[in-house]
């Protein structure tokens, strides 16, 4: 029976998580983890905002907002493990000769069940609030497309195309008026595209089966990036394109330039 | 036994240059790929003129360049074309000609001909069929202006669009090529083939901004079955797509 065996005979599971914390190696490792995990809160909390694209509708609002969260959540994960990756690379062996190996360590259920429960609840938060969290922003936005200004969407490899059928107008851009509720219905001609306009936060698959409805509210007026999130073909990443949430005389003004008529 | 070990600095060194070796030949093979994807048969530059034209108060120089739609490499060869895509495995498959990479100067006023030999159908989607972006919003097909193609009487379009980044003009320009159908007056068959066209002659014209890189492809599905269309010549570099750069 191994030395470190040897100590821990006779002693209650709690005496023997008290004296695994209170190890030198641990003691090192679980200082890194809590470094680690605050840097990692930092930047969720103060840095991770400003790096996301900007916000033009609730939808992103709350992308950014599950994002924030799930970067808290995981930061402590993450934490721990480059903590004993930190205290690996600080201890580790140097030189050709290998060491012997260590004493087995005996299994200590207490430390094990922690981290399982720990990491469980955390997993379970992430989960649930992802889902109530999106499934409220898409009923809040479906609750509003009675009055939509519909925007027909389509995908043809390596362009995206708008259509306005109440306005009679159509567009290599995707062109927006603040304030107005819209639902995109999302279609491909030929292979699977996904329609991305990054600063509204949603998204969705286009295929040239079924028509996808997506609805959102833009509610700040600026630029929109529109990208394809399905590898589609050769010039996929070139499929990319301008638009911009704009005031209503500006859209207007658009609309009548393109041969269009306001609403 | 004498030791083999290695000094902890020859370790480093040696970590060093392989590290610096395995990077050198992923760039090299990358740059190789990267090269011949983006001019498979060359670089095709416009002409430039002494010519200057008024454009909404705005003076412009001209340029002008001409492409070539083939609906395969016998049809090329009979009308005098160069074959730069002639591979053997790929003679019947459609192609623009004589290059798929497009260099144009930078702000200026681009006079394109694109001379199309092919028949077609139907387009995948009808906003194709509009002509985008050229400065007065038509093309002339044979002489005639259009603003427009029918749908279902299209064979190919020159789609030319970018990245929307900061750094370059955005630049977009569709142009929908009328189809030659038997009975045309474009269709002038040939000695034997029979399939040798005279087709029709489309002039437009664009306005480049400042350098960049852009990128046109065809939005007729006139690849092979695979892809919806879109497979052999519609997937692969120096058919129907290709790179303009503006220099």
């Amino acid at each position: 029976m191994s030395e470190h065996q040897d100590q821990n005979i006779g002693l209650t599971p709690g005496d023997r998580f008290g004296r695994f914390v209170r190890r030198a190696d641990m003691r090192e490792t679980l200082a890194w983890a809590v470094f680690y995990t605050a840097v990692f809160v930092v930047l969720a909390l103060f840095f991770y905002p400003k790096w996301m694209p900007a916000i033009h509708s609730t939808n992103m609002k709350a992308i950014e907002r599950l994002m924030v969260i799930f970067t808290i959540i995981s930061a402590p994960v993450c934490g721990f493990v480059l903590s004993i990756a930190t205290y690996t690379f600080r201890h580790g062996t140097r030189g050709n000769t290998p060491p012997q190996d260590s004493a087995p360590m005996r299994t200590n259920r207490l430390g094990i069940a922690v981290f399982s429960a720990v990491a469980g609840v955390l997993c379970l938060i992430a989960v649930i609030y992802g889902i109530t969290a999106m499934n409220s922003e898409a009923l809040a936005a479906e609750g509003d497309a009675k009055n939509a200004l519909v925007v027909e969407v389509t995908g043809s490899q390596w362009v995206w195309s708008f259509n306005y059928p109440s306005l009679g107008v159509q567009s290599s851009e995707l062109n927006l008026p603040v304030g107005k509720p819209v639902k995109f219905i999302v279609k491909s001609v030929d292979v699977n595209h996904s329609f991305w306009p990054v600063q509204l936060g949603v998204k969705a698959d286009a295929n040239d089966v079924v028509a996808v409805e997506l609805n959102t509210t833009p509610n700040k007026i600026g630029h929109l990036d529109v990208k394809c999130a399905e590898l589609c073909g050769l010039y996929h990443a070139y499929m990319e394109t301008n638009g911009a949430v704009m005031s209503q005389s500006d859209f207007d003004n658009w609309v009548t330039a393109n041969g269009g008529h306001t609403a | 036994m004498a030791s083999t070990a290695m000094t902890p600095q020859k370790r480093m060194a040696s970590a060093l240059v392989g590290t610096l070796l395995g990077v050198a030949v992923v760039a090299a093979v990358g740059f190789t790929l990267h090269s011949y994807s983006a001019d498979p048969n060359g670089k095709l530059y416009a002409t430039k003129s002494s010519d200057t034209i008024a454009v909404n108060g705005k003076t412009y120089p001209k340029a002008s360049v001409t492409l070539n739609v083939y609906a395969d490499n016998g049809q090329e060869a009979d009308l005098g074309g160069k074959q730069l895509n002639g591979k053997t495995n790929k003679e019947d498959w459609v192609h623009y000609g004589p290059s798929t990479h497009v260099v144009l100067p930078a702000h200026t006023y681009i006079t394109m001909t694109i001379k199309s030999y092919d028949g077609g159908e139907k387009l995948n989607n009808a906003y194709f069929a509009r002509v985008v972006g050229t400065v007065d919003g038509t093309i002339t097909v044979d002489g005639q202006q259009m603003k427009e193609v029918p749908e279902d009487a299209v064979q190919h379009t020159f789609t030319l669009h970018g990245l929307p980044t900061t750094s370059q003009d955005p630049l977009f320009v569709n142009v929908p090529l009328l189809k030659v159908e038997e009975g045309d007056k474009g269709f002038l068959p040939t000695k034997d083939s029979g399939t040798n066209f005279k087709g029709h002659t489309i002039t437009f014209s664009f306005l480049t901004g400042s350098k960049g890189e852009y990128v046109w492809n065809c939005e007729y599905p006139c690849g092979d079955g695979s892809y919806a269309k879109f497979g052999n010549a519609m997937s692969a570099y120096g058919y129907m797509s290709g790179k303009v750069t503006v220099v």
